[in-house]
């Protein structure tokens, strides 16, 4: 039983933390929050952006990884398609970048620079939604991921040139405005942020070259939690006043609940795999103690002491094979059961078999085969 | 292969005085294809001679050597080439597997070198008048039938030296000198040599020579 539970646990461990990797082109464990309106803040008398020492401070929590702001466009941005495969269409869109740390990305592909034709993007999943709700109004065939990835879009960066000054009458002087286009190529989709995210060094072309004039407010942070902690990052989002989006923040607590729970699994299988193992070298000292005179007379009659210890050492060895198999063969029945209860919760986790868990078997025999075979070897020789 | 035990002195045996005609304390050449008696009373080491001469005690002072090796020097691997090819040993306690066979307990000894068939094996218990007891446990037999075993099983490998501890200490006049036949046609026909330690009978043979303790 102790080998299927630590089988088990270590193999729902990798698995349950692995979950939703892949899909999401966030990291794990890592959540957008920003601060909860209240009435006090809609009235101005606090403030919902964070300032520096509040991300500072969070960022000392033991149970927090990193906090980054995410930073918005200062500037006037507009997104449109630029292909023969998919109808025209444009519209006002807000941009955002975090450090790339956050992001589950190919750092080759997610860099950009003053004079490169093309943005690698990050587009949130609700807009291809809403494109192919808009193209299968025009009656043209929706499009894919994939096919996402490969559409030509634009951005249309626009800004006045220089700051905008106010005169003596209290108004604002005519200023010249400027405009660029930048081409735009989709690389992933979030399911998490509202927002087109693109390379922090498109974000600070675009700020400082077309901005406004405003002041860059920072209103949502990027935090990254430990792993099976995630019960701490919410204790501090509402000491704080902070809220997350609800879908982050529930698969966050669960991972953490169930990673908990299988830690806790794995704690004890390794214990009652060590003092099974423990049983089973006892038992072959008992074994040679008892039969220590015929161990005596074999080598008085002229076998070899490395002989007598390989009959021990084999007939051990195989025991514990048979019970490991035994508990691999459990394991897998267990693993049905709780891939189709997990399935049926909703959790849709990966199937296949984890390196992790038949690693943590093979180490568990190597370890009770090397103890065989040193007691197995003292046992004889001290017949000798 | 001979055996030289040079002024060996057994911890045991210390505290004893013994005279210059003992092998303890003193020096004496056992040669390759001798037949020697070691002939004494009870408590002067004969066992102890038996189990230091085939490696299985430590406790002496001096040189136990073969072939001018010092047995101290020998590895397991040395000592089971040994027992296995070169020195065969009936113990006074006789060890054997009590609850074998005699089949068993013969063939056990005889696959290491696989020096008799199981026919000639048979053969030999016949001699002694204990071939019906081929499939007999061994705890189960008379001692002197048990000495009867222990003796051939002996005798199932190649031997330079067969040395046997008051072997026959069980058996009658008879089964003793039909013993004492079967040592000496296996031991002439290998050009090897044994010793007999015995409490005075000479079970009627004649030896190439006599040591005392």
């Amino acid at each position: 039983m102790g080998i299927t539970f630590l089988i088990t646990s270590i193999h729902y461990l990798i698995r349950v933390n692995e979950f939703g990797e892949g899909e999401e082109i966030l990291g794990p464990n890592t959540i957008i929050v920003q601060k909860q309106v209240s009435n006090a803040s809609m009235l101005n008398l606090t403030q919902t952006d964070f300032s520096e020492a509040e991300i500072e401070k969070m960022k000392k929590e033991p149970f927090i990884l990193d906090v980054k702001p995410v930073v918005a466009n200062n500037f006037s941005i507009s997104f449109q398609t630029d292909d023969e495969l998919v109808p025209y269409f444009r519209s006002d869109v807000f941009i955002q970048t975090v450090d790339q740390k956050f992001l589950d990305v190919d750092t080759e592909k997610w860099k950009w620079k003053e004079g490169d034709t093309i943005v690698p993007i990050v587009m949130p999943r609700d807009f291809i939604v809403m494109l192919n709700t808009f193209m299968s109004a025009q009656g043209i065939p929706q499009i894919s991921d994939d096919l996402a990835m490969d559409i030509n879009f634009k951005f249309t960066l626009e800004g006045p040139v220089g700051d905008a000054s106010v005169n003596s009458l209290g108004t604002t002087s005519q200023v010249k405005m400027q405009k660029e286009w930048v081409n735009a190529r989709i690389i992933g989709f979030t399911n998490e942020v509202a927002a087109i995210l693109v390379p922090e060094s498109f974000m600070t072309y675009g700020n400082s070259k077309f901005s406004d004039g405003s002041k860059q407010k920072i209103t949502q942070v990027m935090i990254s939690g430990k792993e099976s902690e995630f019960g701490l990052v919410e204790e501090m989002l509402e000491k704080r006043g902070l809220e997350s989006k609800d879908s982050q923040m529930i698969i966050g607590r669960l991972k953490s609940m169930i990673g908990t729970l299988f830690l806790v699994v794995l704690g004890i299988s390794v214990i009652a795999v060590f003092v099974s193992g423990l049983v089973l070298i006892q038992y072959m000292q008992l074994l040679m103690t008892r039969n220590a005179y015929e161990v005596r007379t074999l080598m008085r009659m002229g076998y070899h002491p490395n002989d007598i210890i390989r009959r021990f050492f084999f007939y051990f060895v195989l025991i514990f094979g048979i019970v490991a198999g035994l508990g691999l063969a459990m394991f897998f029945l267990f693993k049905l059961l709780l891939d189709d209860m997990f399935e049926s919760g909703g959790l849709y986790i990966d199937t296949s078999l984890t390196l992790g868990s038949v690693g943590a078997l093979l180490l568990a025999y190597i370890l009770f085969t090397a103890a065989s075979f040193f007691t197995a070897k003292k046992g004889i020789f001290k017949e000798y | 292969m001979n055996i030289t035990l040079d002024c060996i002195m057994p911890a045991p045996l210390a505290s004893i005085n013994h005279g210059p005609e003992s092998i303890w304390g003193n020096k004496v050449e056992l040669e390759y294809g001798k037949r020697i008696l070691l002939n004494a009373s009870s408590g002067k080491g004969k066992s102890t001679f038996t189990t230091t001469a085939f490696g299985l005690r430590r406790d002496y002072e001096g040189s136990l050597l073969y072939d001018n090796k010092d047995i101290r020097e020998l590895t397991p691997t040395d000592w089971t080439e040994i027992r296995k090819t070169k020195i065969s040993v009936v113990f006074q306690d006789l060890q054997l597997f009590p609850k074998l066979s005699v089949q068993e307990n013969l063939l056990l000894k005889n696959s290491l070198t696989d020096t008799y068939t199981e026919t000639e094996l048979r053969q030999m218990l016949e001699k002694l008048d204990i071939d019906n007891k081929w499939e007999q446990q061994c705890g189960l037999l008379s001692m002197g039938q048990q000495q009867r075993v222990a003796t051939i099983r002996a005798m199932t490998q190649p031997y330079a030296w067969l040395i046997m501890d008051e072997p026959f200490s069980h058996l009658d006049v008879d089964n003793a000198r039909k013993c004492m036949e079967i040592i000496h046609d296996r031991t002439i026909e290998q050009g090897a040599g044994f010793v007999l330690t015995t409490l005075g009978d000479s079970h009627g043979y004649s030896f190439d020579q006599e040591l005392k303790l």
